[in-house]
């Protein structure tokens, strides 16, 4: 079951997600530079869009990746219902895209913020999320751009067809402004496709995915996604 | 510039006028940034070799064997000049900088520290530098992806006109990967890549080598700038050149640009060097030779490769799109040779060029002496508020405002993130390291020698208290105008401080730097930075010891004060913050002492005896039990009637910063065992007292919450901030 790790100039998590998935039975990643194009694609039953700064973000973060030839295959195996993961950056990417709606905003802060946060995941059964419904976890954060915003309309069926896996919360699971790190709307860290098969989530599983890093929490939603290749 | 002694020096050497090309070559390679040549005559004083000592001063990184085929390498550098000037791109470049010395020696760059010191935040132009110099190392080193896991802040007026941004990087490589660099072959091309060639940073050595007037705002066009994608694009670049074994020589541009980088390549290896510069790949088209050869563009880097291994490097090169050019070969004739065009624009002897400046004379006078004179000293009227002030001052208070702006989780190998009394990494053997930072400037001022080896133990003891054995240390000196006697005797006795320190403890100085002429003209007037010799230690763990962190872990445990409190309170925060300033004798640099408490907590650590552990330092026992219980969920209550050591008051018992102290957080049924290391290493020790349950800090007289306190500690940055 390969899993293509993209990178995209200035991606820089690429090993994080690489280290993290080689942990995981039957999982078999493999770094893809995006030069590679569509080629770089054929073989791949799953996607990771790791973590960085693609291309600088020196326009608007994952805006320039969003549109290189290789995300024409990634749209198509989201389409094929193949499971694909965007992580901070990866997830800026997938908004640019049009794969998930809405868009990531500068933190409230205005300032990039690096600490360790927890998410309430929710209660329904997603494919990244199962055994984990209704837990807190412990994961960490480290975003510029990481305030999810979209049009009411969006908000709406976001909420209506169950696609918010991850809140920001407290380590007792209560949503609050207060544990919001950065502005995202409704505490969202992390939202789903209408199909259910592409995550999109700020926070970073592959950073805690060994007890020694602080927390394994993360490990379970890599764990699923493997899964879930078919 | 040039002084009129190197010129005929110059002259007399070539038997001819330099031409403007050469001259703008000699005035970067002899300013004191590039040759050191008011400092190096003094480093015969540190100790610099060690067993686990591979690579030692002089290239880009050191190098420090540790274990299983791995070795750490570590390299420290200051942008200060530049950060003062354009914060942003001063202290980014400062980074990016840091990052080349290290990968340039074959490594992979895993952690990054900072060391920073500005004017009170009060006034509005030094909250401006911190926020973009935070930002500037921010934006730059999160980008390129690698953790800040150390760093230090430290505020007094003397950095209202100098500001200091010191950087570390932190790498590892394997023996047979090792790039040195040097140029041993002649015939052999010199490749450069990474990015193009412009006119930022032009001379920034020479005018960082000089101190600051009115005029400062011209200087902009001499602090380059960032390019974090670019460098991203080169270090995986060069892990490929590296994986494949295709270079023989590395050097990266830093300061002094070409000149400095194809110089410093032929030197060490006993050879000479011959360079079109209009085969340098450029940003602005118009660029004259002289400024090509020693403009200081970020994001290159010099590569020595054979000419069978040609074709494959410039295919790699290709691959990943970097800019790149075949400017030279190395030559066996010991020149530096620079031609435009075919025309010989530059011919240099590298013995002149690199290291043959007639060393200047520089005078050194007596640091002023201090007393041991208390009679500023007074109990405060408020125990209470006054733990207050001291938790909200600035040198004391919480720095998550800075450090929440790094991250400092990428690559996945950070054990402990910021925030403790060291950073700790996972390196590929398994292996964790410690890495930690320290400078009191306050005691370095009033007494550089003891000063610097007392703020050397002050990182022993973040190290020690994890748990970590420290293996080496590197340093950037950061001093006033060395021209002036005053500057140069405190630089000098710092010097010696850091020597005595390094001998005392067989620790290895691997890797360091100078900064001098941290010095400003405000109003006519020489206004001087506090001598900062800023001293990083790494610290290795033995396999399978999980880090000692400093938050407290259980209720009812006792509390623990190892070493003697001594009524040494000049030079102290409590001082400064009481008084405003500080004067009179610092704490004094103690060593048998010191290791006396050094050993008791790493055996007791190594049975396991000690649940949370912490140095005292600046603050004294308070300021270390408040920042013990701050992050945890407990309290304590206390007795200061009877600890050892002569000072006689509760201010003073809280407030002394006497060197060789820890407190440690020891259960029960530990205690005798934790005892007996202590009788057993001849040290002293009290029990201050118990954790609580409540969240409340009782030290007998007085008592405050822990909610109230965390209030004061978590603004004290915030205020001026947001």
């Amino acid at each position: 079951m390969t899993i293509a790790v993209l990178r995209f100039p200035g991606t820089n998590n690429e090993n994080d997600v690489l280290r993290a998935l080689s942990l995981i039975d039957g999982a078999d990643p493999v770094l893809v530079p995006s030069r590679k194009g569509l080629a770089g694609l054929e073989e791949a039953d799953a996607i990771v869009i790791p973590g960085g700064f693609s291309y600088g973000d020196y326009l608007r973060a994952g805006a320039v990746a969003s549109v290189e030839t290789i995300t024409e295959g990634v749209r198509n195996l989201a389409e094929d219902g193949k499971p694909i993961i965007g992580i901070c950056n990866g997830f800026q990417i997938l908004t640019e895209m049009g794969l998930l709606p809405g868009v990531l905003l500068p933190n409230k802060s205005a300032r990039f913020i690096c600490k360790w946060i927890y998410l309430k995941v929710c209660d329904n059964t997603t494919m990244f999320t199962e055994g984990m419904e209704g837990r807190v976890i412990r994961v960490p954060i480290a975003h510029a751009e990481g305030n999810y915003y979209c049009s009411d309309d969006e908000r709406e069926s976001l909420k209506d067809e169950l696609r918010i896996p991850f809140k920001y919360c407290n380590e007792a699971g209560d949503l609050d402004d207060a544990f919001n790190p950065n502005g995202s709307i409704d505490n969202i860290a992390g939202i789903i496709n209408q199909k259910g098969n592409v995550l999109g989530m700020m926070p970073h599983p592959d950073r805690a995915y060994r007890p020694i890093l602080g927390s394994s929490d993360g490990l379970a939603i890599l764990e699923n996604f493997v899964r879930a290749i078919k | 510039m040039i002084t009129k002694e190197e010129m005929e020096h110059a002259r007399t050497v070539l038997g001819r006028e330099p031409t403007e090309t050469e001259l703008g070559m000699l005035d970067v390679l002899w300013s004191e940034h590039c040759s050191y040549k008011s400092s190096k005559r003094w480093f015969y004083l540190f100790k610099t070799k060690g067993d686990r000592v591979t690579l030692g001063i002089g290239e880009g990184a050191g190098l420090v064997d540790i274990g299983d085929g791995y070795l750490a390498g570590v390299a420290m550098e200051s942008h200060n000049h530049p950060s003062q000037i354009d914060p942003f791109n001063g202290a980014a470049t400062g980074v990016g900088g840091i990052i080349r010395d290290v990968i340039s020696q074959g490594c992979k760059a895993v952690g990054l520290m900072n060391c920073l010191r500005f004017g009170h935040l009060a006034k509005p132009h030094n909250a401006y530098l911190l926020e973009n110099v935070v930002r500037g190392i921010s934006e730059y080193g999160n980008s390129v992806g690698i953790p800040v896991v150390g760093g230090e802040l430290e505020f007094d007026d003397s950095y209202d006109d100098n500001c200091l941004v010191n950087v570390v990087c932190i790498g590892w490589v394997k023996p047979e990967e090792v790039v040195r660099s040097s140029a041993k072959t002649p015939g052999h091309h010199l490749v450069m890549f990474g990015s193009t060639t412009g006119r930022d940073g032009i001379a920034g050595v020479s005018f960082a080598s000089e101190t600051f007037s009115d005029e400062e705002e011209e200087n902009r066009g001499a602090v380059q700038v960032g390019d974090p994608l670019s460098k991203k694009i080169v270090i995986d670049t060069l892990q490929e050149l590296i994986e494949e074994k295709l270079l023989d020589g590395l050097q990266d541009f830093g300061g002094g640009g070409m000149t400095s980088a194809a110089g410093e390549l032929a030197r060490a290896g006993g050879t000479g060097v011959e360079i079109d510069l209009d085969k340098v790949p450029l940003r602005e088209a118009d660029m004259k030779p002289s400024e090509i050869g020693i403009s200081e563009s970020q994001e290159r880097m010099l590569a020595i490769v054979a000419p069978e291994n040609l074709d494959r490097v410039v295919l790699l090169l290709e691959k990943n799109g970097t800019p790149y050019g075949i400017i030279g070969k190395v030559t066996d004739d010991g020149d530096y040779t620079a031609k435009w065009h075919g025309e010989e624009k530059a011919r240099l002897p590298i013995s002149l060029l690199v290291d043959g400046f007639p060393v200047p004379e520089r005078i050194e006078s007596k640091v002023p002496a201090q007393t041991e004179s208390m009679a500023w000293f007074k109990e405060p009227e408020d125990y209470k508020k006054n733990l207050l002030d001291m938790l909200g001052s600035d040198n004391l208070c919480d720095r998550s405002w800075v450090y929440s702006q790094y991250d400092q989780h990428v690559q996945s190998n950070t054990v402990v993130d910021l925030g403790e009394n060291s950073g700790v990494l996972e390196f590929p053997n398994g292996r964790k390291l410690a890495f930690t930072s320290d400078c009191n400037s306050f005691w370095c001022l009033l007494d550089p020698q003891q000063g610097t080896a007392n703020s050397a133990c002050e990182s022993l003891r973040n190290l020690v208290a994890m748990g970590a054995t420290p293996i080496f240390i590197a340093d950037c000196l950061n001093f006033g105008n060395p021209e002036r006697p005053e500057s140069y005797g405190q630089f000098v006795e710092s010097v010696r401080g850091l020597g005595r320190f390094s001998n005392d403890f067989d620790i290895p100085i691997v890797g360091g730097n100078v900064s001098l002429y941290n010095e400003a003209e405000v109003d006519g007037e020489t206004k001087r930075i506090n001598p900062t010799p800023q001293i990083m230690i790494a610290g290795i763990f033995e396999k399978g010891f999980t880090p000692v962190r400093r938050n407290l872990v259980s209720p009812w445990a006792n509390i623990f004060l190892i070493g003697e409190t001594l009524p040494e309170l000049n030079g102290s925060e409590y001082q400064r913050v009481t008084t405003g300033r500080v004067k009179g004798i610092p704490p004094r640099y103690k060593p048998e002492p010191e290791k006396r408490a050094m050993r008791v907590i790493q055996e007791a650590h190594q049975k396991g005896l000690i649940r949370s552990c912490n140095n005292v330092g600046r603050g004294g026992i308070a300021i270390a039990l408040m920042k013990m219980a701050l992050r945890s969920e407990y309290g304590f209550k206390l007795n200061m009637d009877y600890i050892p050591g002569t000072a006689n008051s509760l201010a003073q018992r809280l407030y002394s910063e006497t060197s060789g102290r820890y407190l440690a957080e020891v259960t029960e049924s530990k205690q005798p065992e934790f005892l007996e290391i202590v009788e057993k290493h001849g040290s002293s020790v009290c029990e201050l007292g118990l954790t609580t349950k409540e969240p409340v800090a009782d030290f007998g007289v007085f008592s405050l919450t822990m909610e109230e306190a965390r209030e004061v500690f978590s603004n004290g940055l915030k205020q001026y901030m947001e």
